[in-house]
């Protein structure tokens, strides 16, 4: 293993630098004739080691590109990814192989995801086999076990995926992913896909884990309470950019920008007084802009409840800046909007 | 109020699937009423019924289920015996159906503006064309679709996720339904475009008096949007009350699980969150006494909670009065355990 020198070094063990992923599509109603479409656009930040890093946005914001960049499951347009130090660009397929062991990946589908015609404990075996690691019955045995840690029994482990819940099929997709004790684990909307109580356990499965086996996870949710609840800092995305970086609390107390502003406080609360609350509440204007027509300045200004029409906001793209400790956000009139949210937030 | 001045009232009805091995019991005995203007919500987990219950009323239940039992008054008038054909007459006009997922209700290969003009020529066959696709454009517009006139000509796969879905909203509401049920109606969108949705719902119970029952398992959407709420749990509505009720006082152990188990900013204690053990009970072999005993923090060790059935109990906490169906009901709104 690679052994950090500094500090800081140590702690971070994902940082992408101004990496930046264009899509080649087929432009509008004609066909044949190609367009690129930029998807992700310089995009800078780095995971410490055993933090929950949340991505958070709405649909077609980039954070599952990005997830998928992060570990080079996409290859990308500029930019490099260093996973523990190493370049992912200067790898060969077999190197990069061999680093994915460390790095594993949890989807939102579980119905999908799982192969209908294997058992519960060949699914979790099979990523052992692929490695080439222990022999058979070693890595049944660690298949059982893994199973065993994810709350499925040996009984269980015999079955196929369509006898499992959704719940417990998610606990077989997690079980995969762990199995080879992966240092850096993707969680791609793990939960959205589950009913309210099997979140809950699905969540407290996510946690106990990190927590035995010292995981360093980046987790993907359109949910925002789920964030909160869930993550160490959080990245705010929208059409491909950083919006706002942030330690939790930070963010979710004083939020800076009016995007993370509009997000946050659109999120229904299961507490008394909804109606009074959303009566109140500031509207994001219009549709999710889209990455094809990106506009030159603030990609969030023609939404804007603060920039928009501001002629600093539709020219000029506003750069990341640092406010607080650990608090970056990319707008030209930070904290101008102020957040309304019911509750109080953790420190 | 008379029976005639509400919008809907359903009296004990029940569903049941009969797949020949077993008989599974989707909706057990649910009565309630529904105001003009009411925004009833109906939460509970996948499989406690609330869809089986909202096909119910609209008489579309598929085989191998069947309505086994009850009554539906649209308006007083009793639906609930009434041929395909007179439903037909019915369903879309006075009673409409938004589903959560926008593509099942447009058809691809038909523009936007020729399927909301169907849904309008259905129950007025008389009305020409082109005063149909006057009114389509207007509807358009009512649910913000801007340059209306010109994205009639558009077909679904032009429109995003949450302009479909304002569609499908556009298309139920084309006739001005005395009763609209959205099933799940915000659930596949993201949380601006679900504010969107729920002020487009506003505004339709406010100008045209429609009642509404949404459907869902957000508790958070039940506050933003509800006057009332019911929680579903195994075929049955196991609270009912005003919509601040379940948030300052959920009295049956269900609905305080179920509300405590969603993570939220006033309950950001550090520590798992508290679970529901175990899974809702299969509803071809339904536990004895109250559904929710084996899983019950309060019942689960209780004997009468597994041999006795629950009546409704009628409570009255900080926030008004509530129906619950557990036997500890008024010890648990006094605050006495259990």
């Amino acid at each position: 293993m690679n052994e950090a020198t500094t500090p800081t070094a140590a702690a971070t063990i994902l940082e992408a630098e101004s990496i930046s992923k264009v899509f080649q599509v087929r432009g509008g109603e004609r066909f044949g004739r190609k367009q690129a479409v930029t998807v992700l656009d310089n995009i800078s930040l780095s995971v410490q080691r055993g933090e929950s890093f949340g991505l958070v946005g709405e649909s077609g914001c980039g954070k599952s590109t990005l997830a998928r960049c992060l570990l080079r499951l996409l290859d990308l347009s500029a930019g490099r990814v260093l996973f523990d130090g190493v370049d992912l660009n200067t790898l060969d397929r077999d190197a990069l192989r061999a680093l994915r062991r460390r790095m594993q990946f949890v989807f939102q589908d579980p119905f999908a995801s799982l192969d209908p015609r294997m058992s519960a404990a060949a699914i979790v075996e099979e990523p052992l086999l692929i490695h080439e690691l222990g022999d058979q019955q070693e890595r049944r045995a660690a298949a059982l076990e893994m199973l065993a840690d994810v709350g499925l029994t040996a009984e269980q482990a015999r079955r196929r995926p369509h006898a499992f819940s959704g719940g417990q099929r998610q606990r077989i997709g997690i079980a995969r992913a762990f199995v080879l004790r992966p240092e850096v684990v993707i969680l791609d909307e793990p939960i959205s896909a589950l009913d309210v109580s099997v979140q809950a356990q699905v969540l407290n499965l996510l946690g106990s884990l990190q927590e035995q086996l010292g995981l360093t996870y980046v987790f993907i949710s359109h949910d925002l309470a789920v964030a909160e609840y869930f993550c160490d800092r959080v990245a705010v995305l929208y059409l491909g950019q950083v919006m706002e970086i942030a330690p939790r609390a930070e963010l979710f107390a004083r939020p800076l920008h009016p995007y993370s502003v509009s997000l946050l406080s659109a999120v229904p609360v299961p507490l008394a007084g909804g109606r009074a609350r959303r009566a109140n509440r500031p509207q994001p204007i219009g549709e999710v802009g889209s990455v094809v027509e990106r506009p030159p300045g603030c990609p969030f200004e023609p939404r804007c409840p603060v920039g928009r029409g501001r002629e600093i906001c539709r020219g000029e793209r506003p750069p990341l800046k640092r406010h607080a400790e650990g608090h970056f956000a990319a707008c030209h009139f930070p904290g101008e909007m102020t957040v309304h949210r019911a509750g109080g937030t953790r420190e | 109020m008379q029976l005639d001045e509400l919008a809907l009232a359903v009296r004990n009805l029940s569903t049941v699937y009969d797949t020949g091995d077993e008989t599974v019991q989707a909706v057990r005995d649910v009565s309630f009423d529904l105001r003009p203007t009411e925004r009833l919500g109906v939460v509970g987990e996948s499989g406690s019924g609330k869809s089986a219950l909202a096909l119910s009323i609209l008489g579309l239940i598929e085989a191998p289920g069947r309505v086994v039992g009850g009554e539906i008054r649209l308006a007083g008038r009793d639906i609930s015996k009434l041929t395909d054909r007179e439903l037909g007459a019915i369903r879309g006009k006075e009673i409409a159906l938004v589903l959560q997922d926008p593509s099942s209700a447009l058809d691809p290969v038909k523009t936007i503006g020729s399927q909301i003009v169907e849904a309008i020529a259905v129950h007025e066959p008389e009305l020409r064309r082109s005063a149909a696709r006057k009114r389509a454009a207007d509807l358009l517009r009512e649910v913000d679709i801007s340059q209306a006139d010109r994205r009639l000509d558009d077909y679904p796969h032009q429109y995003s996720g949450g302009m479909r879905q304002r569609v499908a909203i556009a298309i139920a509401i084309a006739n001005n339904p005395r009763v609209l049920i959205a099933d799940e109606p915000t659930t596949a969108l993201d949380v601006t475009t679900q504010a969107q949705v729920l002020a487009l719902l506003d505004r339709l119970v406010e100008e045209h008096r429609t009642a509404v029952i949404l459907i869902t398992h957000n508790l958070g959407i039940v506050s933003d949007f509800c006057d009332s709420v019911a929680v579903m749990y195994a075929g049955r509505f196991v609270e009912t009350s005003g919509v601040d009720h379940i948030f300052l006082a959920p009295t049956h152990p269900y609905s305080e699980a179920l509300l405590k188990c969603v993570p939220n900013p006033e309950r950001l204690a550090d520590g798992p969150l508290p679970a529901i053990t175990g899974f809702p009970p299969d509803l071809a072999r339904l536990p004895g006494g109250c559904s929710f005993a084996p899983r019950c923090p309060v019942g689960r060790d209780i004997a009468q909670c597994h041999s006795e059935t629950p009546s409704s109990h009628h409570v009255i906490g900080p926030a008004g009065t509530a129906a619950v169906e557990c036997h500890f009901a008024e010890q648990r709104i006094s605050g006495h355990t259990p």
